[in-house]
């Protein structure tokens, strides 16, 4: 009878020991495993939407610089400060979540029929390389049109990259800062318009 | 109870055997419930009251079974959960110095890596550089693929602000230069050039850090990448945007009028 009791005692708190250890085992572990993982809609996102991004902010810092009309530039100031405040939200995610700012994936793989949103590898709205160059070496009216014209294809792909992550996830911080883009660029996407039939010319 | 059972068990076999069943799961449920009835059967109830204590013993292995079943599966699940949150805490220096053929100057001679803007061309004591004393302007960084030469002078204010520099020797086959560009373009924090006298066919670098490789389907390529890009920068937050965009191996000094 003692010592079936004492044994009892004996498994009694190891048991015990066993539960608290895996408590704290699973408190340690669960905030770690539900962060968004390497895959992740929401990793890609924050990774392909810095560079989309970084894109406006070097365009929009060009019309800050370079745009006659003060529209434009009054735009370009907004665009660039915005837009890099949020890349530096989003690589704060990444440094939160474990991740790299670099993934294994390829571009816009997170996001459903985001590769084949792709053009020429560029992601939705991108400006191309030969884009860019007549961005720079553009001058007073032309300027002004290009860059709208550049910066309105490119806040619409940059809505739908927003609209991807939408769908995908539930984390409340993405959410928000996608709901806020999605709000601010729609809203700038009506500037652009305004601007262009100012200008007197068309969307590209 | 017992008794009167026994005993007309011994009298009457075929009727007491359908009356002895629930006698004996009610004489045996002090013990143990569900299996008494079918020990029971073998005939003679009476001196089977023995057996429950064997069966006793046989039983109590499901539960330890289930519960070390159960423990072995969380065991599994922590020590996998521990392990992946390990890779994922691998830092990016980790990763970088885990790539085999990868020479990290920042630990061989951090000496050469100063940070100080010059004019002027500037000497560097690796080829390509991948840190040093560099020009005031960057060269821009956001995904270019140049097609002729740019002067190191820029290139390494791009490595300073995080971006990782692929140059290759200009006999290298189009279709891998191709395929160095893919990962360049359109991606921000990249830029890419020829670079005549390359002691490899393929080179890259970052602040600090080197890799030559033979081919561009090296797979250690996008290791590097993936480790250093963004994560070799000196100046978080700094932009790969605003810098030069010209070529040429002759830095273009700021004009500052004075």
């Amino acid at each position: 009878m003692g010592e079936s009791r004492r044994r009892l005692t004996l498994v009694a708190v190891a048991a015990l020991a066993v539960g608290v250890l895996l408590g704290f085992g699973v408190g340690w572990l669960v905030p770690r495993l539900t962060a968004p993982g390497d895959d992740s809609a929401e990793a890609g996102f924050a990774r392909d939407m810095s560079s989309h991004h970084a894109q406006a902010v070097e365009m929009a810092l060009l019309a800050y610089r370079n745009g006659e009309n003060p529209g434009v530039r009054q735009l370009g100031y907004d665009i660039a400060t915005v837009q890099q405040a949020q890349i530096g939200v989003m690589q704060t995610w990444l440094r939160d979540w474990g991740l790299s700012p670099t993934g294994s994936r390829p571009r816009m793989a997170w996001m459903p029929d985001g590769q084949q949103s792709l053009e020429n590898g560029l992601m939705p709205g991108m400006a191309t390389p030969q884009q860019l160059e007549q961005l720079r070496n553009a001058k007073g009216r032309d300027f002004d049109v290009l860059f709208c014209q550049l910066m309105l294809r490119h806040h619409l792909g940059g809505i739908h990259m927003v609209d991807g992550v939408l769908s995908e996830t539930s984390d409340g911080e993405v959410r928000g800062l996608a709901e806020g883009m999605k709000a601010g660029q729609t809203k700038e996407v009506k500037i652009l318009q305004d601007l262009l039939t100012d200008l007197n010319a068309k969307p590209l | 109870m017992s008794t009167p059972q026994g005993g007309g068990g011994s009298r009457r076999p075929s009727v007491v055997s359908t009356g002895k069943k629930p006698a004996a799961s009610k004489a045996t449920p002090g013990t143990k419930a569900t299996k008494a009835p079918v020990k029971t059967t073998g005939g003679k109830g009476q001196r089977k009251r023995i057996a429950p204590v064997k069966v006793s013993q046989g039983r109590a292995w499901g539960p330890i079974a289930v519960l070390a079943a159960v423990l072995l599966v969380a065991l599994a699940i922590i020590g996998y959960a521990s392990w992946y949150i390990y890779q994922g805490s691998i830092t990016w220096d980790e990763r970088a110095n885990g790539i085999p053929g990868i020479v990290n100057f920042r630990k061989t001679q951090p000496n050469v890596l100063e940070r100080n803007h010059q004019p002027g061309s500037l000497t560097y004591p690796m080829s390509p550089p991948v840190g040093g004393n560099h020009n005031q302007i960057w060269q821009n960084c956001m995904g270019d693929v140049y097609t002729a030469q740019i002067a190191n002078e820029h290139a390494v204010h791009s490595l300073e602000h995080g971006a990782v520099w692929i140059t290759y020797r200009p006999d290298l086959p189009a279709d891998q230069v191709e395929k160095l560009a893919s990962k360049v373009r359109g991606q921000e924090m990249m830029l890419m050039s020829p670079y005549p006298g390359l002691d490899a066919p393929i080179s890259l670098q970052a602040w600090g850090y080197q890799l030559k490789v033979d081919n561009a389907s090296d797979g250690r390529i996008d290791e590097f990448i993936k480790a250093l890009r963004v994560n070799a920068s000196l100046e978080e937050g700094a932009v790969c945007s605003g810098g030069i965009t010209v070529t040429g191996t002759t830095p273009r000094d700021l004009q500052t009028g004075g």
